[in-house]
């Protein structure tokens, strides 16, 4: 409901945008006819709802093909993206994060706190450029954007991911790096840590059984959150890498008004926050016995 | 000394916080205690808070906030700990041992968490509060994502059905995704812009889909290369009769589409009432066309209702006048799929490029590379990135801030071309004080329609006071408007007008030329006290505006005219479909009819050069400049000539 | 939430606030505390200062400014930094250090106006859900989790779109997208107060809803939201250069840093100034906030003030 009326709130009109600026009355009566956009909004919302919750998303103004077939077409290019996105996260995060949690204020604390709040700090699609200036223009190393599915071309698909997953990967692996440095570092001050301590645990015993465990669930919560983020389309790392991911297709989709492709994304987007939050809540439990009821 | 509820201390029943063993008395100590009651602690303890041996108290409280608050009043009496930023004062702690921590030593707190990190505290559970259960302090965390276990079930049955909508979707990714890989013979891989929208050539009006469309269909006649006349592709010859009112096409012979079918007039016949019958797009351009019929297999005759010197205009000026099979809509799905007569075959297309493949039986002949890959990038200093570092042999995506450097640049053949677009600024004729002919002389006049071009296209584009550029037969040199500030002062002066004027500019990022040309606008009409406000809209809101009406003035071009009726029709007859400023003068309208039912070629550009010297003259639009045409592909690339209808045609490239 | 009732326990008689005259102990007044804290802590401290520079730029704008923002000399374009143009000029040939310096006040009242909007509205949201509880928190918080559930930037060109562009409706635009967050982490900080003994106790002599809401929750569940707050700032900057980027933005010839990077953008490989100068200024202020942001964490929360300050455990 909120979708369809966010969406719809929207000024434009998607049909004389699809006819271009040539065009004359009869034609744009026959085409609005044909979308379906000359019905009153509340009956066009019952359809949209009624054929939506069968799987049917209706079909692009646009490009005429079915909103679910758009949406599958880059879906792998987007989760592609987004799992390397938070892989290259977490290896840079969790060992920074807890290298510097683990001795606050030393110089390896301090070189961490930089650079992930250089991370954070720098706009993306300006290291994006500057990436393809250096990798792909002077040195040539590597593609300048693009996607090639995995099956297809195994060491392209590869080659293409690198920089686009590295942007990525690197904003959300500051964001996150902060997130485990604080969170290890509040778990070492714990209560039960002192205990174990006082237990005459070693520090590894320590380290491993009371200190990660409990600093891993702000990590999952916020990788969650991250991999959300990522998922939903990292609309201006997609454009700079040409990366055919589902941002793009819902930025098109709002420039172009087309309302089925923008609703269906935006249902997507929010099956997508809502299964992560799941799955976040289902790992919370494994984590931790005593969410457990 | 305090433990809590659930640490077994010998002889002290406890309750775990549940009622179930209440009473339960603990036969050993836990080893915590233990070790707190071994007589060295006890000695260190009581000596650290200066009391005397062996005063230490074993007590046990079940409420863990108050816990915590001794546990900081006793840091804060202890030692030199500055003072929590709460209002965390004794006076605060409360409980059975009551009063001041200071005359009870009430202090530590002793947590009953076990080695597996499994802290049964029943007393916390439940109050949904996952922060205090696992981290008492709070985190400025941002996006935290707080437990909700009640909540899910109803969410998840949803997520779970769309879940199945989705997995649907995906399977034909899976069978469909495999068909991309490149042809024999040499693919020439393409850097363009944007992706198709796309292929149903009747229906699209994106330009990324004629790209692509170009060298997969073909048209009754098509513009030549050189200087944009028609000559033959499907038809081989025309003839026009007497009255100018029948056109009878031939048409070529041994034509065969992609799919092996013989192409005949039929086709040609389908295709246009197509057109017509389903009002698509394209449908305007056949407004004087009474009948397509067909005279036997090789033989197709237009019906007019009036005479229409620019017939073939109209049917082969691009794409979109294709010629598909008959029942091409019933048989093929033509937004994705293709079957056309041209050089190439459509053989995939996805969100990342657009494949073709060498058409082997082309009737004019096997084009020389074996496949076209369309790429899509958007961002030109990647496209450029790219054709340097050889991904791809051909560009279009080239901003003209980078002819210049390129110029120099071996790795990179860059051409340019005068094109046959114009872009204008337009005023509308329903607000005062833009309906005032003086107030938008004055502004014709403010202008610096060099300095526009220059700024816009650095240098790349030929200032042009009237549509037609330069290269065109239809070409009509007149500039009765040169720079003159004190002249548009005056003007406005005469016009009754109070400066400063506030104008509003509507321009679109869709073409970011209009931006920067904008900018450049504003400050050249601020020193006559014209104030310009510009709005940057994205095109679907541009266009709504447009049409409602809802501007002080738009900027905006019109691309891949060929006809002058194309440049000055529909945009300066009175009531015509791109009217939108609402100009309207008897005069120009009486012209325009002429020039579009003349059919001799001297005076019909007769008709129209008088025509565009009143519609300049009365600012209808206000022409600034017609740009080049920038590609620039691989050095050894042959057979590529840049257009300037900006067709891009690959039949007969070759690779270097 | 899974509802849980307040555990509302009876409060101990023993326990008398009359024993102790006010709650309010004449102590330093604690902003001037923290102020001194963040002083002693050097990165933060310098973060700061770098900050009140920018806005006293921002402010001083129009006079700091050696040449018109806006004035277009086609002939000067692109000229690389020099003397007469420290940061060179753009592509229309404006001085861009005198553009850096007017986007300063561009970019940070969006930003201002932005985390302001959401500070209050989230904040008000998160307050009320967190200290009632029950039904309100479910309501309330149910409609932030379907706010949050959009991707932000779409989130943020559909209020474009349906608002038009312009600084102030770019300040919206973000300002809507982070309302959630400040319901949550408010509402998180205000869960943790509510239980806590003086407000427990201030209920228990019959203190009104409205004051221990004013007088206890709020000023004790502030530090993470003022640390959200800095933080907050710093992306609003950022979201504002990305709504550029994407033509949402701010409109042109004003200069925000946002546009003139994404103008910018086009020119990298030819002028590497244009978006450089701008793309410095955003990472400086961004960097501060942030950094400012960790320093205010560091201070206003007790126990990793302690951390901190005690090396450890």
């Amino acid at each position: 409901m909120i979708v369809f009326a966010l969406v719809q709130l929207v000024p434009g009109d998607p049909i004389r945008l699809a006819l271009g600026t040539r065009f004359d009355q009869e034609t744009y009566d026959a085409l609005l006819a044909r979308s379906g956009l000359d019905q009153p909004l509340v009956q066009q919302y019952f359809s949209w709802a009624g054929r939506a919750l069968t799987g049917d998303l209706g079909v692009s103004f646009r490009s005429g093909e079915t909103v679910t077939s758009q949406i599958a077409e880059r879906l792998p290019a987007t989760l592609t993206l987004a799992v390397a996105s938070i892989l290259v996260a977490l290896v840079i995060a969790i060992p920074l994060g807890t290298l510097s949690a683990l001795r606050p204020r030393s110089v390896v604390d301090r070189v961490a706190t930089v650079l992930s709040q250089i991370g954070i700090s720098v706009p993306e699609f300006w290291m994006a450029i500057v990436l393809i200036l250096v990798f792909a223009g002077t040195l040539g190393w590597l593609p300048s954007g693009g996607y090639v599915p995995l099956t297809d071309d195994p060491v392209g698909w590869l080659r293409r991911l690198v920089m686009p997953a590295v942007v990525t990967g690197v904003v959300s692996g500051s964001v996150i790096t902060r997130f485990v440095r604080s969170s290890v570092l509040e778990a070492l001050g714990a209560d039960h840590v002192r205990t174990a301590q006082a237990k005459g645990l070693t520090s590894r015993q320590v380290f491993t059984w009371h200190v990660l465990r409990n600093a891993l669930l702000p990590l999952v919560t916020i990788t969650g959150v991250q991999l959300a983020y990522l998922l939903s389309g990292v609309v201006v790392v997609e454009i700079v890498f040409s990366w055919p991911g589902l941002g793009q297709l819902a930025l098109q989709a709002v420039q172009a008004r087309d309302y089925p492709v923008l609703q269906g994304a935006i249902l997507l987007f929010a099956v997508v926050f809502l299964v992560i939050n799941l799955v976040v809540d289902l790992l919370y439990t494994a984590i931790d016995p005593r969410i457990r009821r | 000394m305090a433990v809590k509820d659930d640490v077994a201390v010998v002889g002290v029943p406890m309750m775990n916080g549940s009622a179930t063993v209440e009473g339960f008395v603990p036969a050993r100590d836990a080893t915590v205690v233990t070790r707190l009651l071994a007589p060295e602690v006890r000695r260190q303890y009581d000596a650290a808070l200066g009391l005397p041996v062996g005063t230490m108290l074993v007590g046990r409280r079940s409420e863990d906030t108050t816990c915590l608050r001794v546990a900081h009043a006793f840091e804060e009496l202890s030692g030199g700990f500055p003072r929590p930023a709460g209002p965390l004062t004794s006076r605060h702690v409360r409980g059975p041992h009551g009063g001041d921590p200071r005359t009870c030593p009430v202090a530590g707190c002793v947590t009953g968490r076990s080695r597996s990190g499994n802290d049964h505290r029943p007393d916390l559970r439940g109050t949904g509060d996952r922060a205090r259960v696992g981290c008492r302090t709070q985190q400025p965390s941002p996006p935290e994502v707080p437990v909700r276990r009640t909540r899910l079930l109803p969410l998840a049955a949803a997520a779970a059905l769309l879940l199945t909508a989705c997995g649907g979707g995906g399977e034909s990714v899976d069978t469909g995704g495999g068909g991309g890989g490149g042809g024999e013979g040499g693919t020439l891989v393409a850097a363009v812009a944007a992706q198709p929208d796309q292929f149903d050539p009747h229906v699209t009006t994106a330009y990324p889909s004629f790209q692509v469309l170009e060298n997969v269909y073909d048209t009754l006649v098509v513009p030549s290369a050189e200087d944009l006349t028609f000559e033959p592709s499907l038809a081989t010859e025309w003839e026009t009769s007497e009255d100018a009112l029948t056109w009878t096409f031939t048409l070529r012979e041994d034509v065969t589409f992609h799919d092996g079918s013989e192409f005949d007039s039929a086709d040609v016949v389908y295709s246009y009432n197509r057109i017509i019958d389903e009002e698509l797009s394209n449908s305007f351009r056949f407004a004087n066309v009474e009948s397509v019929a067909a005279d036997g297999p090789q033989t197709v005759v237009i019906t007019l209702s009036q005479p229409t010197p620019n017939l073939l205009e109209r049917i082969g000026s691009f794409k979109g006048m294709a010629i598909l099979p008959e029942n091409a809509a019933e048989d093929i799905d033509l937004t994705t799929e293709a079957n056309g007569t041209g050089p190439f075959q459509l053989e995939s297309s996805d969100s990342s490029s657009t494949v073709l493949t060498a058409f082997e039986d082309y009737w004019g002949g096997a084009p020389s590379v074996g496949g076209v890959e369309f790429r899509y990038i958007t961002e030109p200093a990647a496209a450029l990135t790219a054709l340097q570092n050889g991904e791809v042999q051909w560009t279009d995506n080239v901003p003209p801030q980078q002819i210049e450097s390129l110029e120099g640049d071996d790795s990179v053949e860059l051409q340019t071309t005068p094109s046959v677009d114009y872009w204008y600024m337009s005023m509308n004729y329903a607000r005062a004080p833009f309906d005032n002919r003086d107030v938008r002389r004055a502004i014709s006049f403010a202008i610096d329609r060099e300095a526009v071009a220059e700024a816009a296209w650095f240098g790349a584009a030929q200032a042009n006071q009237t549509a037609i550029p330069e290269d065109s037969f239809f070409y009509h040199d007149y500039a009765p408007f040169q720079p003159d500030p004190d002249q548009a002062r005056q003007l406005l002066q005469q016009a009754g007008v109070q400066t400063p004027l506030t104008m509003g500019l509507m321009v679109t990022d869709e073409f970011p030329e209009t931006v920067t040309a904008a900018q450049v606008i504003a400050s050249q009409l601020e020193p006559i006290g014209i104030d310009v406000e510009i709005e940057t809209l994205d095109f679907a809101t541009w266009l709504d505006r447009q049409g409602q009406g809802d501007y002080d003035a738009f900027y905006l071009g019109w691309l891949g005219n060929l006809d002058p009726a194309a440049y000055y029709q529909e945009q300066h007859q009175t009531g015509g479909p791109n009217n939108y400023q609402g100009y309207s003068n008897p005069q120009v309208d009486q012209l325009l009819q002429q020039g579009a039912t003349e059919t001799d070629d001297a005076a019909r550009k007769a008709a129209y050069d008088q025509a565009a010297e009143i519609i300049v003259d009365d600012v209808s639009y206000l022409y600034l400049y017609n740009p080049d045409v920038v590609q620039a592909w691989a050095p050894g690339l042959s057979g590529y000539q840049i257009r300037a209808d900006k067709a891009i045609n690959f039949e007969s490239v070759e690779l270097p | 939430m899974t509802g849980a009732p307040l555990p509302e326990p009876a409060p101990s008689p023993t326990a008398t606030d009359a024993g102790v005259p006010s709650t309010q102990r004449a102590a330093r007044p604690r902003w001037r505390e923290t102020l001194g804290l963040l002083a002693r802590n050097p990165t933060a401290a310098a973060a700061g200062l770098v900050l009140l520079a920018i806005v006293l730029i921002a402010v001083f704008d129009e006079t700091l400014a050696p040449s018109g923002p806006n004035e277009i000399s086609v002939e000067d374009r692109l000229q690389a930094p020099s003397l007469a143009h420290p940061f060179g000029t753009d592509d229309l040939g404006r001085d861009i250090l005198s553009r850096v310096v007017l986007g300063a006040g561009v970019s940070l009242r969006v930003g201002f106006l932005a985390v302001a909007f959401a500070l209050v509205v989230g904040s008000l949201i998160g307050l009320l859900a967190g200290f009632y509880g029950r039904w309100v928190d479910d309501v309330l918080m149910r409609f932030m989790d379907v706010l949050f559930a959009f991707p932000a930037v779409l989130l943020a060109i559909a209020v474009l779109a349906v608002r038009g562009p312009g600084a102030g409706n770019t300040a919206l635009a973000i300002g809507v997208v982070y309302v959630p967050v400040f319901a949550r982490v408010t509402r998180a900080s205000v869960l943790g107060v509510r239980e806590e003994v003086y407000v427990r106790a201030s209920r228990s002599v019959g203190a009104s809803d409205f004051r221990l809401l004013t007088r206890h929750v709020l000023p004790n569940a502030a530090p993470p939201i003022i640390v959200q707050t800095s933080i907050s700032l710093a992306f609003a900057v950022l979201a504002e250069a990305a709504l550029s980027f994407l033509g949402l933005g701010t409109q042109p010839p004003n200069p925000s840093w946002g546009l003139m990077l994404a103008e910018g953008r086009g020119f990298i490989d030819i002028a590497w100034w244009l978006a450089f100068f701008p793309g410095i200024a955003i990472f400086l202020t961004v960097l501060c906030f942030n950094l400012l942001g960790d320093g205010l964490r560091d201070v206003l929360d007790p126990r990793q003030r302690t951390l901190m300050a005690g090396g450890g455990r």
